[in-house]
């Protein structure tokens, strides 16, 4: 059986403004990459925080498919512009995803050196290491940004329009290392974007928030079949 | 790169403070007395009662406030943020001025005795920065972000600097100046039992500020990414806070308020030792804020003369050009 991230009849929003987007149910399977498009203000970004658990729910439910161990949270998450301080190496940036699992005073043990250092590599960021994250291009930073969820070790990340600030060729590699990631760490990675190419290249999955409140979801090839991505060009 | 000339610095500003004072002693009479030898009697006296807990003072003061200055720019995500930034100096400051003037202010001038006066100065200062951090702290548990905690902290400084402005106005004249010498700073007057509970009172509030380090670290990212990996931003917001007013809170009740040098060596210590991971970057801010620090009592006892400056003219005049150095060096703070 593989395992799932379950959100059952989610309704969310804040509490004082009422709901901004309601009856959302759907399953995202680890090993696929699911990309989530619709149009500016329907609440994208309010959906992957509430996943990410940054605010709860209005009502229903998000759930991960297995109990993890201890205090451990089901998502990491990338924030769709990062702060980046001067003379912080790239090394200590990833490790600062370690958080639940170094000591008081942030130390690593060996494991979790080799952890950092896997990230690194997986995400092509090794020969940066030792530069400091400030420095960075955006494509670059990007990919020290996904390396820090990867050591969070959770079944599930979650980012907000990761390739938004990105050229065409840091757009397409991010979409093929999302992609890589997915399948070769077995997590469930969602992100928002408004790029349909970019989405329809990569993602196993769509997931389409429209105007009218639906919560249209599928293989980009059947979504495109059936019209619903037109929806994206013309509301 | 090592850097080993640090500490070694140290040592021998350590030495100088002890060495040069306004008074001038023969160099081989502070030599046997600082070792234990034979020394005549007010040699004895002027190094072991005056210039060692000077010395240590200045040592703790400097290192407090470098510390907390890079806990408050960290936290503000702002390269001006210092100690006082949360209103803690107008705090002490109130709570001095209320103690100094309050009672001149409604006719009652002459109830205090000197003695009294004097460590009662302390404890209203101590008194007055413990309750404007309380007052912060209640304040942000409603306000999510820091930007708003910064407004309001700022807000709070300035209503405590126009009530004493009120006092100042009311009072008469040897309490306004009593008032006025303790905001103008002195390591003088802490000695004995008092340095002994500053020196705790530092003691803990570094304890919890190298706690604070791993959650300071995360804050560098941002408060929204902090936030998913299940900080809670209040308890870490507290913690710095109180450590915030130990520290700096401390130094303000017995040296008075002491400016400058919280803002401009967090930002030495990151230009010299260009690591702004805090496992690196609060001890040696406490390191630097000790030279400085120690550097400016040196100076303000104007060695060879026999006046001396007021601790805090000294400290602002050396670190204010520091501040304008690194700007000017420093890409990071300009853009």
């Amino acid at each position: 059986m593989s395992k799932y991230l379950d959100i059952k009849d989610l309704s969310i929003g804040y509490r004082k403004q009422g709901p901004v987007f309601s009856g959302i149910s759907v399953r995202a399977v680890s090993g696929s990459l699911i990309g989530l498009l619709g149009p500016n203000g329907i609440g994208k970004s309010t959906l992957l925080r509430t996943m990410a658990g940054l605010q709860s729910a209005l009502s229903g439910s998000v759930q991960w498919s297995e109990t993890l161990p201890g205090e451990l949270r089901i998502s990491a998450f990338v924030p769709s512009q990062s702060p980046r301080a001067a003379h912080f190496s790239v090394e200590d940036t990833v490790g600062t995803g370690r958080y639940r699992y170094t000591n008081w005073l942030g130390i690593e043990n060996e494991e979790g050196k080799q952890t950092v250092a896997r990230a690194m590599e997986r995400t092509g960021i090794s020969h940066l290491a030792g530069r400091y994250s400030a420095d960075l291009s955006d494509g670059e930073f990007q990919r020290v940004a996904i390396a820090r969820a990867l050591v969070q070790d959770t079944p599930l990340i979650i980012l907000d329009e990761p390739t938004a600030f990105l050229d065409i060729a840091n757009k397409r590699s991010t979409g093929r290392l999302l992609r890589l990631l997915a399948g070769e760490e077995d997590k469930c990675i969602i992100f928002s974007t408004h790029d349909l190419t970019l989405a329809m290249e990569y993602c196993h999955q769509l997931w389409i928030m429209t105007r009218s409140g639906e919560f249209r979801t599928g293989t980009p090839s059947a979504l495109a079949d059936n019209g619903a991505l037109e929806i994206l060009y013309y509301e | 790169m090592k850097k080993y000339w640090i500490p070694l610095l140290l040592l021998l500003f350590i030495a100088a403070d002890i060495f040069l004072g306004s008074v001038k002693l023969p160099f081989h009479q502070i030599w046997s007395s600082v070792w234990g030898g034979e020394a005549p009697d007010y040699v004895n006296k002027i190094v072991w009662n005056f210039r060692f807990p000077k010395m240590i003072t200045a040592l703790l003061s400097g290192m407090a406030l470098a510390v907390c200055g890079v806990q408050m720019q960290t936290l503000f995500r702002n390269p001006l943020a210092d100690p006082y930034i949360l209103g803690i100096s107008s705090g002490a400051g109130l709570g001095v001025a209320l103690f100094t003037m309050g009672f001149s202010a409604f006719g009652l001038n002459s109830l205090i005795p000197d003695a009294v006066a004097d460590l009662g100065m302390a404890s209203a200062a101590w008194i007055g920065a413990l309750a404007m951090t309380f007052i912060i702290m209640a304040a942000s548990q409603r306000l999510k972000s820091n930007m708003s905690l910064l407004i309001l902290g700022i807000m709070a400084g300035s209503a405590g600097s126009a009530l004493i402005g009120l006092l100042q106005y009311l009072s008469n004249a040897p309490a306004l100046k009593m008032y006025v010498l303790w905001t103008m700073g002195s390591f003088g007057n802490v000695t004995g039992s008092r340095l002994l509970i500053m020196a705790l009172l530092c003691l803990v509030g570094f304890t919890i500020s190298f706690y604070n380090i791993k959650d300071l670290n995360v804050l560098l990212m941002g408060e929204q990414y902090a936030h998913s990996l299940g900080i809670r931003l209040n308890r870490v917001r507290n913690r710095i806070f109180i450590a915030t007013a130990l520290l700096a809170g401390s130094v303000t009740a017995f040296c008075g308020p002491i400016g400058f040098i919280g803002i401009a060596v967090p930002h030495l210590a990151r230009m010299i030792f260009r690591n702004a991971n805090h496992r690196v970057l609060i001890p040696a801010s406490g390191l630097i804020g000790a030279l400085l620090m120690l550097s400016a009592d040196i100076l303000s006892q104007m060695p060879g003369s026999q006046n001396t400056l007021p601790v805090n003219t000294v400290a602002a005049l050396l670190g204010i050009p520091v501040i304008i150095y690194v700007i000017f060096q420093n890409k990071a703070i300009q853009e």
